[in-house]
């Protein structure tokens, strides 16, 4: 699977998120914090829903028009003597960096965020190649320099790692002798990678948004690592999902717009690097050799579907952040790199029902992901779907609850049968009724009185009621 | 004005008092209410899990029963949401499109209903306490409704309401997630209950069966010594 | 492998135009009249002066020093806020505006300082990266986000502004624009009457930060860890 972490069962992964205590009030103060400064961004420009129309229709756009702009994304790229490498699956992709690499003799590599390398593992297999590669994202670094654990968040990785924890890992691997204040860890990761930058062979970054007009990568973030990895090392290697893509730095400034104020209700962040193709004659920095990568992976087959709108995301974790799901079970129960409302709904679809089957049920349907969704991706919406879909045409529900749900289907639709079901149910439940409440109930029953009380079904219909006190008017 | 009541089977079943709060609320307020019989279950729990065809007879029986009705009032925002969710259900459906439109465009939640087409924002009710108030989600983000409850509260005299922190967030029902998702859910509803504490309130009210179940089961299993109502309970009392 | 500058894309834009149910797209497409266009109402019709007022509140969100000089006074303004930062070594861009503004000789005199030069290659990254402060010149300023617009080339080099410890910004009070909107327009423009676009454009909005370890705003990770914009008034 591509961005699969762990071999772990859903339920299993579930149990150690809610049990993680440190965890959990770390991700429900980070989304209390990012969701009010989120509000606060969007609520300042007084016309939010306009800004998320615009966004929509921005990205709809695209991904209706993709192979027009992808190809003149590349022809610009090109023209501009950077090298573009069109990968359908994550084989191709990790198989052609691999080679530059090998071509290139690189000993070392320096990356900035990107999930789209975490999705197609790249570290793994530059690192079988010989490499040494270094993140220079902080949060990736610090889960980088622990064993290589796996990101819990889209935008804040180490989000589910406290400092004393960061200050354990970096005495352990780095040497590190400082305390655990948040500044003099950040300050020892500064000068373990300003080394690092000086020193690498090859840049690797993602990428936020390329801009098909002018052949232009744009790079969002607050560090200013991507600057650092974009500026130093001699060859760059750009890795892009295939949709992220805008026709001009007009759209761009829109969805870079949204996607500050979503992900941490910025209004910039501070630095954003749009660089286009490689450094010009004469220019003293700047990589000498660009290459860009284009993934599919798994998208092209989401296309002109009925999931097509995730492939709007700007990958903002707003969703993420607003998700009362997320709150208590963190990033790691998802089992994929995609946590969240946004990795429930793509998960399934990059790496198919049999691993991610149950996350899209892992939803109340509340909502919140949709309400937040810069680009106005009906996310709750699909994640019903993938249960329509789990259901009718992958066959994958339990037989009882399929059982279940026919039985429902026919009561339901049938006034008799339903009339008739409702007048014995406080007859049928009452073994395990006691005085107005169920503690203890069979069926799925079980499952909600383990920590709830069920009411007992009311001697009296609401419909009797209505029924009797009609016939007493009367009278 | 003539309005049929679309009990929901929550109500009809488990909180009859809800529905005689209802009825008498609306006959306060001037409102003939009828009560179709052949009513069953809007098809949302088997729905919301993705049983989407198996759905769809009950959601018909429901599209029939309510065929003339003037309006369709319903104490539940979640299930009156439910009703307008199926035109986008039966969408290109040529038989049962247009049904289910007529249907959307004359049901209302019971609050919604009482302001916004009854127009009134005092119904004279009564009730004494502090209490605080639940957000449903499906009746605040997809049916919209968000004024409509805390307007008809705030009028009420001698309740004392104190804001839900984290109001927004949902209380962890969900339907069949309640059971599917039970370890879950149990996190989400402590979340809220506990939120709840802190408001001191002494009652909590809410407009939609499906979360006071769960929030109520839960505050009944801990022992808190707190009240759960329907809104509509709130505004009948004098 | 790296004969063909572009790689497998026929195959690949084939399969996107059939899972979109049509063939493949080869006529220019029009860029859409769009139906919203909220970015142009932000700061509409605000004078420099306007513009300017938001850039010094925006400036205390951004942990980002500020002071608005006349000309006359730069080079005394400059002169404090590099002794504020601890002086030299300085980096600068090779721009002839330094020596206009009167700074050129006082750098020199006062300081160790350096001018990016395209001729000495990549012995401009070590003085960089040894530089306690870089200085450059915003080429248009967006006062909503605060942000200095920077468009590299040979004598403007990426990490001027990005290696020293501190980074200074210096402002014409003329290159203040409302938002990235008009920045984006600008680029636009350049691109469609040069055929060209700077190999790197920066977009900088205060100090360097993180706050990837419990939350907490950690401000200077890689890049500079303080900075300061000067606004030349009647420039």
């Amino acid at each position: 699977m591509p961005m699969k972490i762990g071999s772990d069962e859903f339920k299993n992964r579930v149990d150690k998120g809610i049990r993680d205590s440190f965890m959990r009030s770390a991700v429900a103060s980070a989304q209390d914090g990012i969701g009010q400064r989120r509000q606060a961004a969007a609520d300042e420009l007084g016309n939010w829903e306009e800004w998320r129309s615009h966004g929509e229709e921005i990205r709809q756009h695209v991904l209706a028009h993709l192979d027009y702009y992808l190809e003149l994304l590349s022809e610009n790229v090109a023209r501009r003597g950077g090298h573009v490498f069109f990968a359908q699956t994550k084989e191709e992709a990790n198989e052609y960096i691999r080679e530059v690499a090998l071509k290139k003799k690189a000993k070392k590599i320096v990356k900035s965020k990107s999930m789209v390398t975490e999705e197609i593992h790249l570290n793994a297999v530059l690192e079988n190649a010989g490499c040494t590669v270094v993140e220079t994202d902080l949060g990736e670094y610090i889960l980088q320099v622990d064993d290589h654990e796996p990101p819990s968040h889209i935008i804040a990785p180490a989000l589910h790692k406290n400092k004393e924890q960061v200050q354990e890992v970096f005495t352990k691997k780095l040497g590190y002798k400082k305390s655990s204040k948040p500044e003099e860890l950040a300050w020892h990761a500064r000068e373990m990678l300003r080394e690092e930058y000086l020193t690498a062979d090859i840049g690797i970054t993602g990428c936020n948004f390329a801009v098909a007009e002018t052949g232009s990568i744009c790079l969002v973030t607050n560090e200013g690592n991507a600057d650092l990895v974009t500026a130093l090392p001699k060859t760059l290697i750009t890795v892009m999902g295939m949709e992220r893509i805008v026709p001009t730095f007009e759209e761009m400034d829109v969805l870079v717009s949204l996607l500050t104020r979503s992900a941490v209700g910025q209004k910039l962040t501070s630095y954003i690097t749009v660089f286009t193709g490689p450094r010009a004659e004469m220019e003293a920095d700047g990589p000498e050799d660009f290459h860009l990568v284009i993934l599919d992976n798994g998208r092209s087959n989401i296309l002109g579907g009925e999931f097509q709108s995730i492939l709007q995301c700007i990958r903002c974790a707003a969703c993420v952040n607003a998700c009362p799901v997320y709150r208590h079970v963190g990033g790691h129960s998802y089992g994929s790199i995609y946590s969240g409302p946004i990795g429930a709904v793509l998960s399934p679809l990059l790496g198919g029902y049999d691993d991610y089957k149950e996350l899209p049920y892992a939803s109340t349907l509340c909502g919140a992901c949709t309400e937040v969704c810069p680009v106005k991706i009906p996310l709750h919406q699909l994640l019903h779907k993938h249960r329509e879909v789990i259901v009718e045409r992958e066959g994958k529900a339990p037989i009882s609850e399929k059982l279940a749900m026919k039985a429902f289907g026919i009561g339901a639709a049938s006034p008799g049968l339903y009339k008739i079901g409702s007048k014995i149910a406080p007859t049928a439940m009452n073994p395990f009724t006691v005085g107005d409440k169920i503690s203890s109930g069979p069926g799925p029953l079980k499952a909600w009185t383990e920590f709830r009380e069920f009411p007992a079904p009311n001697k009296e219909r609401f419909r009797d009621w209505f029924k009797n006190r009609a016939k007493v008017d009367h009278e | 004005m003539k309005v049929s009541l679309f009990a929901t089977c929550l109500v009809d079943l488990f909180q009859s008092n809800v529905g005689k709060a209802t009825v008498e609320l609306l006959e306060k307020l001037g409102c003939e209410i009828d009560f179709p019989e052949s009513q069953v279950c809007c098809g949302q729990p088997s729905y919301n899990s993705g049983y989407v065809k198996e759905s769809k007879e009950a959601m018909k029986r429901m599209i029939e029963t309510f065929e003339d009705a003037e309006y369709v009032v319903s104490p539940s925002g979640s299930c009156a949401y439910m009703f307008h969710e199926y035109q986008t259900i039966f969408k290109n459906d040529p038989n049962w499109e247009h049904r289910a439109k007529e249907l959307a465009e004359k049901t209302y939640e019971l609050t919604e209903f009482i302001v916004d087409v009854l127009k009134v924002e005092d119904v004279g009710a009564r009730f004494e306490g502090n209490v605080t108030y639940h957000t449903s989600c499906h009746m605040t983000r997809l049916l919209g409704v968000k004024k409509a409850p805390i307007i008809l509260l705030n009028n009420v005299n001698g309740l004392r309401m104190t804001e839900l922190p984290g109001k927004e967030k949902c209380c962890g029902f969900g339907g069949t997630f309640s059971v599917k998702m039970a370890q879950i859910s149990e996190q989400m509803v402590d979340e809220k209950v506990s939120h709840i504490e802190e408001t001191e309130a002494d009652y909590l009210i809410g407009a939609d069966a499906g979360c006071l179940m769960n929030i109520g089961g839960r505050i009944e299993r801990k022992g808190k010594p707190i009240k759960v109502l329907h809104i509509a309970e709130v505004l009948n009392s004098r | 492998m790296m004969k063909n500058v572009i790689q497998n894309r026929d195959e690949f834009l084939n399969q996107i135009a059939y899972r979109l149910g049509r063939e493949r797209l080869i006529t220019p497409i029009e860029r859409p009249q769009w139906k919203y266009r909220p970015q142009i109402d932000v700061l509409k019709n605000a004078t420099q002066d306007e513009l300017l007022a938001v850039l010094k509140e925006q400036c205390k969100k951004i942990h980002t020093s500020f002071c608005v000089t006349e000309l006359k006074n730069l080079p005394s303004v400059l002169k404090d806020v590099v002794s504020i930062y601890g002086g030299g070594p300085i980096v600068t861009w090779k721009d002839e505006r330094f020596s206009k503004w009167g700074l050129d000789m006082f750098l020199k005199e006062e300081w160790e300082s350096y001018e990016w030069d395209p001729i000495k290659e990549e012995e401009n990254i070590k003085i960089a990266e040894k530089a306690n402060i870089g200085i450059t010149i915003s080429e248009i300023t967006l006062a909503e986000s605060g942000t200095v617009v920077q468009f590299t080339d040979k004598n403007k080099g990426r990490t001027v502004s990005f290696l020293p410890a501190a980074y200074i910004a210096l402002i014409p009070k003329s290159s203040l624009v409302p938002r990235i909107t008009q920045a984006a327009v600008k680029m636009r423009e350049i691109y469609h009457t040069t055929g060209q676009v700077s190999s790197c454009i920066n977009f900088i909005t205060g100090p360097s930060n993180s706050a990837d370890i419990e939350l907490k705003l950690v401000v200077g990770v890689h890049g500079p860890v303080q900075a300061y914009y000067i606004v030349i008034n009647d420039l």
